[in-house]
């Protein structure tokens, strides 16, 4: 039963790997040996020069950084106040409107898309880096987390903190925000690496290489019109998720201690 | 542990208390009454304590003074200013908190001038407060600890620290020593007396344990059920409790109640033919008897013993006196009676107090009766 067990995490842990691994192969050696494999083919960088000149990489990285930047701050100083107010102020209608936040957590950002479109379209946001994070940037989500979080802080702490002369802010910003750490790095652990990874979004409201992230970029750049060439697609796309999977691999215990303390699995 | 060092207290000025006065302070929750019209008054520079069973209103109490929670009615005073609706930060109270709410993301000096900083206090005075306080308490060594790495002595200090720097001439104690181990808690129980004889500042201390209260209090405040069921010293807490809940609360082990009924020449023990305990006053009275006030006598109540529990200097006899009345006595020594064994228990009439059982008013004792 352990064997099967074991057996079974190797098979799915192989199939999960196998394209990574694939791409490494591909992108490290010539592009003859993209569907041949041989243990002493020879190994080149040439894939990764090429790529990096055949399209505006540098500026897709460029503009995939503001993007996920924006939209984290935008988040963190958004739901933070929001958090707050649903886990500790009293006010009428509370309750009501925390459900219609969580709402929105039902709801698919994909079926959203024309609708998104038609309004950015009408504040002139088209095509701009603001345009592509707009609709993020209040996450509910960020806000249920917080919340969670918000109230699991002792209210003896919040009461030491009144007594000492803390106004609201001043409690939020020296005794919940600095509590809430862990979930502040998980979180946007999830929204760094969504944004990073988010494609048909971006795909819609771009058209100019100054706004394109890096996905929209990457596909624009491996579509069937510029023939495509294996060794040249594995290297740009290895390029490009190079950043997120190192901080994976450099913060992983991090990553994983950080989910386990704010309490998502 | 370092000791305090004298020098650096002699150096300080040191916070003069204020006087605080409840009157006819009400709390209700929904239809809950928690605090029901209670008045008090706390001179300046005196240890109150507020001792009452859990669920009493003794914290919520203590919260209205300091303003984290609104009174439903009535008014507060410290140091004769009415603040019933200024906000706690503009009281002049400190607070010590039952779990000590430390900060767990600030090490100890940053949570003991936590409040200063947020006040805006200018640095030499912060480290003149902070040098103080950890002087005072011995707990210089530990100024770059976080509380995680500290015992729970520890932070209790930490948790006194941050309540001497704010300079309060009130200080606010929600059950302090709770979290403390037996011997710890007598310690501190010294300390904090001290400490705050010391500081000349008014404390409000709340608790559930009648040690700390007999022990510290110059003044304790009995609550049960929202109100206030005696306010006096320990002494005389002790020698004339105001109710028959009060004689049953204080004393370990506290008063013995026993139901009286008429009997010849007097009222006597339900179920016994004597000796006569009150006069006639009130056919529903109760007779309050310390077990310390009892001795083993011919001519005393009947009694059989049910169990004897030897403490060393003295032995605790549980007996049942007439109708199953449950009567505890402490006996010097070691008094070695079997289970089963009848005999027969006496006090003198001036320790016998009475009480009215319907409504547990004391009656005056037997020697005033008579």
């Amino acid at each position: 039963m352990r064997g099967l067990e074991i057996a079974g995490a190797w098979l799915l842990g192989i199939l999960w790997v196998a394209p990574l691994l694939y791409a490494v192969w591909t992108a490290f050696h010539p592009a003859a040996y993209a569907t041949h494999f041989s243990l002493f083919a020879p190994l080149t960088l040439h894939n990764f020069v090429q790529a990096w000149n055949a399209a505006p990489f540098a500026r897709y990285f460029l503009n995939t950084t503001l993007l996920v930047s924006l939209v984290l701050v935008a988040q963190f100083v958004l739901c933070t106040p929001a958090a707050f107010a649903f886990a500790r102020l009293e006010f009428p209608g509370r309750d009501t409107l925390f459900a219609i936040v969580l709402l929105q957590l039902m709801v698919m950002p994909d079926v959203l898309l024309v609708g998104n479109y038609h309004i950015l379209s009408q504040l002139g946001l088209v095509d701009t880096i603001l345009g592509i994070a707009l609709p993020y940037l209040g996450s509910a989500f960020g806000i249920f987390l917080l919340r969670q979080t918000f109230r699991t802080v002792p209210q003896e702490l919040d009461d030491a903190a009144r007594l000492e002369g803390c106004t609201l802010l001043a409690r939020l910003w020296r005794v919940y925000v600095p509590l809430a750490r862990p979930t502040y790095i998980a979180y946007g652990l999830v929204s760094v690496s969504y944004h990073w990874n988010n494609f048909l979004w971006p795909l819609v409201i771009t058209n100019s290489v100054s706004t394109r992230p890096l996905t929209v970029g990457l596909a624009v750049f491996s579509s069937v019109e510029q023939g495509i060439d294996w060794s040249i697609i594995t290297a740009a796309t290895l390029m490009t998720s190079a950043p997120l999977l190192l901080a994976f691999l450099l913060f992983q215990r991090q990553f994983v201690q950080s989910f386990m303390r704010a309490g998502i699995r | 542990m370092t000791r305090p060092n004298p020098q650096a207290l002699r150096s300080c000025q040191l916070p003069a208390g204020a006087a605080v006065r409840l009157r006819s302070v009400s709390r209700r929750f929904g239809a809950v009454t928690a605090l029901d019209s209670v008045s008090l008054e706390v001179p300046a520079g005196s240890f109150c304590v507020l001792l009452g069973p859990s669920g009493c209103g003794k914290t919520t109490c203590l919260r209205i003074v300091a303003g984290l929670e609104q009174a439903s009615g009535g008014t507060v005073e410290i140091g004769g200013r009415d603040v019933t609706n200024l906000p706690p930060a503009e009281r002049g109270v400190a607070m010590v908190f039952q779990s000590y709410a430390l900060f767990p993301h600030l090490n100890v000096e940053e949570n003991i001038v936590f409040g200063l900083k947020a006040r805006g206090v200018a640095k030499p005075e912060r480290a003149r407060r902070l040098e103080y306080a950890s002087a005072i308490l011995g707990i210089g060594a530990l100024l770059t600890r976080r509380p995680g790495q500290l015992s729970g002595g520890q932070q209790q200090r930490v948790a006194l620290g941050r309540a001497i720097v704010a300079e309060s001439p009130v200080c606010l104690m929600d059950e302090p020593l709770s979290n403390l181990d037996a011997k710890l808690r007598a310690e501190m129980r010294h300390e904090l007396l001290a400490l705050q004889r010391r500081l000349g500042i008014t404390m409000l201390y709340v608790t559930h344990d009648q040690t700390e209260a007999m022990g510290m209090a110059d003044q304790v405040v009995l609550l049960h059920d929202g109100h206030i069921e005696q306010d006096a010293s320990p002494a005389e807490i002790y020698a004339r409790p105001a109710t028959a809940f009060a004689a049953g609360f204080i004393g370990t082990p506290p008063m013995n109640l026993i139901p009286l009924e008429p009997g010849e020449g007097g009222l006597v023990a339900r179920g016994t033919a004597g000796p006569v305990l009150a006069p006639m006053l009130n056919t529903q009275t109760l007779a309050g008897v310390r077990p310390e006030a009892l001795r083993l006598a011919d001519g005393g109540i009947p009694a059989i013993v049910l169990h004897s529990e030897y403490l060393g200097a003295d032995t605790v006899l549980a007996c049942s006196v007439g109708e199953g009345a449950r009567v505890l006595a402490r006996l010097p020594g070691h008094a070695g009676l079997a289970e089963g064994s009848r005999v027969r228990l006496a006090a003198e009439s001036c320790d016998i107090h009475h009480f009215d059982a319907a409504t547990g008013r004391r009656l005056g004792t037997a020697a005033q009766a008579a």
